[in-house]
């Protein structure tokens, strides 16, 4: 039995100057970062810095040129991406659009679709969210309610997602909805772009636990759509959603949301660090840089052609669970004054709240060791 | 994989799944000979095969796997040290003496199969790494709890050969990580086969999610140590790899306490007993977490090092790993 797949990352020609390239986009663009921001770095939104990313060639970097994309490889955007997130960039608001909708339109959209949603996106000025969950469908995302029914030439969608991140930054949503009336579980699902300034959309916002919004209430009363909304193959919308969650499930903002932390951590200690905060130094770094290679490692075996599935599944569970276990070794390590202004003290309470969402979205820890065990041959 | 790395592998396995935990030297040594495995890491000009550190990899991992009762990983990693297929090598995790006039007196400890070497490589007293011949050393044996040899000598004015640029440590803990990866791979191969056999309460093991949920874990962990291997591996052959090796002992040694629990949790009493095949694996697991270093004190190294380098330089080092 292999758990992992052995053949070793191959980086393309020219990744070096290219990470030195994004690292100088950085210097300029992203000066002074406020420690918070950078922990929540792919939740924070800031249109001119996707504007400004978009300029450099940075979003949309494998789509085609005729869509606006730079036909760079996986491994091009891969080497971007960890820069980015390493250093905390706001890039909150093309984020899903990037990772996503854009990838997801560029296979199963329409001509129509491509042409009218992905050169913006390319230029980080079309924003995107993802309609998956509802009020009785979160895990069991097989139970999605929200209902399209076919009007003449029209779809007439009626229903509510909710959880929906970044809906209210968002020109368009990609939404499950059941298709065919009656049917039941994963059957007659498909997928529906929805522009969120279609009437009969409205956003609700629902605030966090830290009193943040980024998650949203969309309610959809009798929206009309054409029948050219349809994304991909009527009926097939299960299928889609599948190979849309594995691109979401691998990158490297699985693991990197505590970085901002462990930054903070080694400044407070010190170059003459001494225990037990050094040792967890190494203990977190050993962590961080073996996730690291797990996530790039799934993203070259995608770029050969091949579906990791398993292991990128594997990288998201090791990786929320890092992300979550390293707020508490810090704080059983040091002593803290959660109310102080120390930049090690604001990013260890912001993450000591935000942590418990890193399992939950994007597939809890129990579904995805479900599937997993489903890879291993338990179920 | 290549198609000379993937012809390695292949023999490899076969062998080491026919010699296994049971081999012994005087019985099986000579196979392992005649297949010209010690001569893996040897330049071609000295009758070796000219092998990688990533070829090392795909090796002992495999040795891992099969819980291979010889001291197959520290002669191939002699070999290579000394740059000469003379006998059979080992390493020493452990020395303790002096250097005068270019004679060692003291001890070497840990030595893997000190026994039956004709030398060892260990780290020098004043730093750096030394050759030794076995001469009339003394040998102390010993056994580590998986029944493997590890035995001490005792020498006086040994004559002994410094070996320069090597931390045997190092090197040690990288061959441990790869036989780890082996052998966490294995004992989940075993849980998988055992849960969907076994059936309690009408139905097999497999089908309780809390079992499934727990051999996810069991694979998730089995997984980082192969990759942290790789990357170690790949670290060696390219540069120096002092960083990868630190991260990847430390993150193997987290892997075996969690693994190794679980693997024996789904197994039951059966997994308990000395006839069925997983204490092979899980006690040499257990051995391996220790030598050449935990994962205690390499995580303090890595932590201590980082420190001094200050945060500015924790992303640049880490991604210098792999660029
Ligand atoms: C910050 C954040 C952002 C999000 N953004 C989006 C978004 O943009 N779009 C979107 O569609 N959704 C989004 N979600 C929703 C997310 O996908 C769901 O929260 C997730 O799928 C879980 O659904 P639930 O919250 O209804 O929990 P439930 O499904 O009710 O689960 C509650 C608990 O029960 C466990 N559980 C459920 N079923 C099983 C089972 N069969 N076996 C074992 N345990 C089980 C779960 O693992 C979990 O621990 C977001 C969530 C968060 C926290």
């Amino acid at each position: 039995m292999k758990t992992f797949p052995t053949e070793p990352i191959v980086w393309p020609d020219g990744a070096a100057a290219l990470r030195a390239e994004v690292r100088g986009f950085l210097a300029e663009h992203h000066r002074h970062p406020d420690p918070v921001r950078r922990a929540s770095s792919w939740a924070v939104p800031d249109a001119a810095f996707s504007r400004a990313l978009g300029e450099a060639g940075y979003i949309g970097m494998t789509w085609p040129a005729e869509y606006g994309g730079h036909e760079r490889s996986a491994l091009e955007r891969y080497i971007v991406l960890e820069e980015l997130l390493a250093a905390g960039a706001p890039v909150g608001a093309h984020w899903i659009a990037d990772r996503q909708t854009g990838p997801l339109l560029l296979r199963y959209g329409n001509e129509e679709q491509r042409r009218r949603w992905l050169p913006g996106m390319a230029r980080g000025e079309v924003y995107a969210c993802i309609g998956l969950s509802e009020p009785g469908a979160g895990s069991d995302l097989a139970a999605v309610r929200t209902s399209a029914r076919r009007e003449g030439d029209d779809w007439v969608i009626n229903g509510q997602k909710v959880w929906t991140t970044n809906a209210h930054n968002a020109q368009l949503m990609i939404a499950l909805v059941r298709s065919e009336a009656g049917s039941e579980r994963n059957a007659g699902l498909s997928q529906f772009l929805i522009p969120m300034d279609a009437p009969g959309v409205t956003v609700r916002p629902i605030i966090d636990l830290t009193g943040g919004h980024d998650f949203n209430e969309v309610f959809l009363d009798d929206v009309r759509l054409p029948a050219a909304a349809l994304v991909g193959v009527e009926g097939d919308g299960w299928k889609q959603v599948t190979a849309e969650l594995s691109l979401e499930r691998s990158g490297p903002e699985r693991y990197i949301s505590s970085l901002a932390l462990l930054i903070e951590l080694i400044a407070h200690a010190g170059p003459d660090a001494a225990e037990p905060v050094r040792s967890l130094i190494g203990r977190a770094a050993a962590q961080v840089s073996t996730l690291r290679l797990m996530s790039a490692t799934v993203a070259a075996r995608l770029a050969a052609g091949e579906d990791p599935a398993l292991a990128a599944t594997m990288v998201k569970d090791l990786g929320n669970s890092f992300e979550q276990a390293l707020p508490h070794l810090v704080q059983a390590s040091i002593e803290i004054d959660t109310a102080d202004d120390t930049p090690l003290a604001a990013v260890l309470g912001y993450l000591l709240q935000v942590s418990p969402s890193f399992s939950l979205r994007g597939g809890t820890r129990e579904i995805l060791k479900g599937i997993i065990a489903r890879g291993l041959g338990l179920r | 994989m290549n198609e000379q790395q993937q012809m390695l592998a292949d023999m490899a396995d076969g062998l080491f799944a026919e010699l296994g935990p049971k081999a012994t030297v005087a019985g099986h040594w000579g196979r392992i000979a005649e297949a010209g495995l010690t001569g893996l890491l040897v330049s071609d000009a000295n009758g070796g095969f000219g092998g990688s550190w990533a070829d090392a990899l795909l090796v002992f991992r495999l040795a891992g796997y099969h819980a291979l009762a010889l001291p197959l990983v520290e002669a191939v990693v002699a070999a290579r040290l000394s740059g000469v297929l003379d006998g059979l090598g080992s390493l020493a995790m452990r020395c303790e003496g002096v250097i005068d006039n270019g004679a060692f007196t003291g001890t070497v400890g840990g030595i893997a199969w000190g026994r039956d070497a004709d030398y060892v490589i260990a780290a020098a007293p004043d730093g750096g790494a030394m050759l030794l011949r076995r001469g009339d050393a003394t040998v102390r044996e010993g056994r580590s709890i998986a029944g493997e040899p590890r035995d001490a000598w005792v020498v006086e004015r040994a004559a002994c050969t410094p070996i320069d640029g090597i931390d045997v440590a190092a090197i040690g803990a990288f061959v441990r990580v790869a036989q780890s990866a082996g052998a966490l791979d294995a004992a989940l191969a075993l849980a998988v086969a055992h849960v969907n056999d076994r059936k309690q309460f009408g139905r097999p093991l497999a089908k309780f999610q809390a079992v499934q949920q727990s051999l996810a874990t069991l694979a998730c962990e089995a997984a980082a140590v192969n990759c942290a291997a790789l990357a170690a591996a790949m670290a060696l052959d390219a540069r120096d790899a002092s960083y990868a090796v630190a991260a990847a002992k430390t993150r193997a040694g987290e892997a075996i306490g969690e693994a190794t629990a679980i693997a024996h949790q789904v197994h039951g009493a059966i997994g308990f007993t000395e006839e069925y095949g997983l204490h092979p694996l899980t006690r040499r697991l257990w051995c391996w977490r220790s030598e050449f270093g935990g994962d205690g004190h390499w995580a303090s190294v890595l932590g201590g090092r980082i420190a001094a380098a200050g945060p500015a330089r924790f992303w640049p080092d880490l991604t210098a790993i792999s660029t």
